[in-house]
């Protein structure tokens, strides 16, 4: 066996890892707090690609859409800003969905937040299509991916962008986890994942701490697409196939346990690069299958995942 | 919701009266081409109709349905080319292996429910379309294949010309989806229709009053698949090629969004959701005329695309009707 091959690939699926990590958290935050899985986040976050895309390239009408021509700044933005940008529009499209969308059902049955995100995922799906059309586009990277931008480790070729990318999902961890044990804020949004009835009881508004809920989420949501846009190409439906591995990374840590999304990310993220390089039947294109195959496994034999809490019914 | 639907009330024996008009009307009005895509039409009556039995029938939600009609397309295709099998033969083998497919896939939905159910079904379908081109001696691989049998007018039918072949295959789908359409409503009204529907009510009741649960929900996912399966070979009779890029994930949710919008849990519901999705086309077929009128031709454009209306309208009726179209007149929430 090829060690530095290994070695190699394994570098290579960290960048992946950190993707699906960052979709993952977002599915799992949206899933603890309100109990509901976001099919529509995938959608959400790649509209809010194109809102930086729109950003990066200034007023283009050519490149905008009719819709949004009016509102571009006359300056092209740079990366990271345009990415700051998108990250702050997905805050708002997610508290705005919360608002509108999910708070007025009030706990409606399964069918109809099926019915709701699915809803939001076709008609966001082709509203992009709409406006920015079908075919791909290039997206800038926000750090040097040239030939020799990358750290050499034992022979394998670690990049610059796959330090980047983890740095960047790991601060912004570390200001979650600030934010959720020093704040008010994070005491009360703790407090309605656990138990929405016993926080409302002690004086917390619930539904506004479910709408900052939705924006860290949906904030998420964007960076993943943001940084993962310049190696899948950004079109209309990028994430469809991201949020399988996304869902599949979320189960397998437990659907409501942030931990878990992070380690269910990086397994995940590894087995979409390794298992197609060692079992030829799988190849590239049907990498998706093992994550699809390891979600239903999971959901069969341990629906709570590696970290998360058991559900206990009553009969 | 447990009261059998027996008795046909006046308006769906008119809106009956007026399909069965416009379904003798048609053949009369069309082109070769008009009448293929009013077959196709009619044809993914099965499809959704197939959602509406697992998700409005057995309570549970399969956002993968297009993967079912995919099989039924490809193994009709694979049974009348590759095994020289008669139409008929292949089409019946075709739903039939979709029902297997179904059946398979429906082992899941005996432990995993709910909101999970909809995460596997949408994996499935986001997965169906590389995992086809895998197979590509069945399924022709990228680029898809063309089926060289032809579903043709026997000799006794009169005429030989295009059309004539066009209506009898009209004739054909019309009379098949009919036979479903009443072969389905028998079903649902049946002792399994209603232990389904006890079991999408209550599962734990129903299996105290001895529905066994797993045959049960495995023989609902089987029946709807081949249900959407018979709308794949269907599609193959119309139109002798199949192609993986004819099942993207998309299309397994819009036939999803016909099923919701026509209404869960009945029959004539499937009928308005397909009939809906025809409506808004054609509507936005005529408002892609109107183009340059500014903000208001933009708006007019967005109705071209049936996924954006059906996105929307399911959003809209989950709120407005959550009966679907079928339940405006009784308004109300979905028993679930």
């Amino acid at each position: 066996m090829d060690y530095v091959l290994l070695l190699q690939r394994i570098f290579d699926a960290l960048f992946n890892s950190a993707i699906y990590s960052s979709l993952a958290l977002a599915l799992v935050i949206i899933f603890r707090s309100t109990g509901l899985l976001n099919f529509a986040q995938g959608e959400m976050a790649t509209f809010t690609a194109y809102i930086a895309f729109v950003l990066l390239s200034g007023p283009q009408p050519r490149l905008t859409g009719g819709g949004l021509a009016g509102l571009i700044p006359g300056v092209p933005f740079s990366i990271p800003l345009a990415i700051a940008g998108a990250v702050i529009c997905g805050m708002l499209v997610g508290a705005a969905t919360e608002r509108a969308l999910i708070r007025p059902l009030g706990g409606a049955s399964d069918l109809a937040l099926v019915n709701i995100t699915i809803g939001l995922l076709l008609a966001t799906n082709s509203l992009m299509a709409q406006w920015w059309g079908t075919g791909p586009r290039f997206f800038p990277s926000i750090f040097p991916t040239g030939a020799g931008q990358h750290f050499m480790i034992l022979g394998a070729r670690l990049r610059y962008s796959t330090v980047g990318v983890w740095a960047i999902l790991l601060s912004v961890l570390v200001l979650l986890v600030l934010l959720l044990r020093h704040t008010r804020a994070g005491l009360a949004f703790r407090a309605v994942s656990i138990s929405p009835s016993n926080a409302e009881l002690v004086g917390v508004r619930v539904g506004p701490t479910l709408m900052y809920g939705w924006a860290l989420a949906s904030g998420f949501g964007a960076l993943a697409a943001c940084l993962s846009a310049n190696s899948v190409l950004l079109e209309p439906s990028m994430m469809l196939r991201v949020l399988v591995y996304a869902f599949a990374a979320a189960t397998l840590g437990g659907l409501d346990s942030p931990k878990g999304a992070l380690v269910g990310g990086l397994i995940i993220g590894l087995s979409q690069t390794l298992i197609p390089a060692y079992v030829p039947f799988i190849g590239f294109e049907l990498s998706v299958l093992p994550a699809l195959v390891a979600m239903v496994v999971i959901l069969l034999i341990r629906p709570a995942g590696l970290f998360g809490t058991k559900r206990i019914e009553r009969v | 919701m447990v009261v059998p639907e027996h008795r046909v009330s006046r308006l769906s024996a008119f809106g009956i009266a007026a399909l069965g008009a416009a379904l003798i009307v048609i053949p009369f009005l069309s082109s070769t081409t008009g009448l293929r895509q009013t077959s196709q039409i009619i044809v993914s009556v099965l499809a959704v109709l197939g959602v509406n039995i697992a998700t409005g029938y057995g309570g549970m939600i399969s956002l993968g349905h297009g993967v079912f009609v995919g099989v039924g397309a490809f193994a009709t295709g694979y049974y009348v080319s590759d095994l020289s099998l008669p139409w008929l033969v292949a089409i019946v083998l075709g739903a039939a292996t979709a029902g297997v497919f179904g059946a398979l896939a429906g082992l899941p939905a005996l432990r995993i429910r709910g909101i999970h159910l909809a995460l596997v079904t949408l994996g499935l379908a986001i997965v169906f379309r590389p995992l086809s081109k895998r197979f590509p001696s069945i399924t022709g691989g990228v680029s898809g294949r063309s089926i060289e049998a032809r579903f043709d007018a026997p000799g006794w039918w009169p005429g030989d010309s295009r059309m004539a072949s066009s209506v009898y295959r009209y004739l054909f789908c019309v009379l098949i989806v009919l036979l479903a359409l009443w072969a389905t409503w028998n079903v649902v009204n049946s002792r399994f229709g209603r232990s389904m529907r006890a079991l999408r009510d209550n599962p734990t009741a129903a299996a105290v009053y001895g529905v066994d649960l797993i045959s049960a929900r495995v023989t609902t996912f089987a029946l709807s698949a081949a249900l959407a399966g018979l709308c794949g070979a269907l599609q193959v009779v119309l139109v002798p090629f199949v192609s993986q890029d004819k099942f993207p994930a998309q299309e397994s949710l819009i036939i999803y969004a016909s099923a919701v919008v026509g209404g869960l849990g009945t029959i004539w519901g499937s009928v308005l959701g397909v009939l809906a999705r025809t409506v808004v086309g054609k509507l936005g077929e005529v408002a892609a005329e109107f183009d340059g009128l500014g903000p208001v031709g933009e708006f007019f454009s967005l109705l071209d695309d049936s996924a954006f209306v059906f996105g929307f309208g399911l959003i809209l009726l989950t709120f407005l009707f959550p009966r679907g179209l079928a339940g405006i007149r009784r308004r109300g929430g979905i028993t679930q």
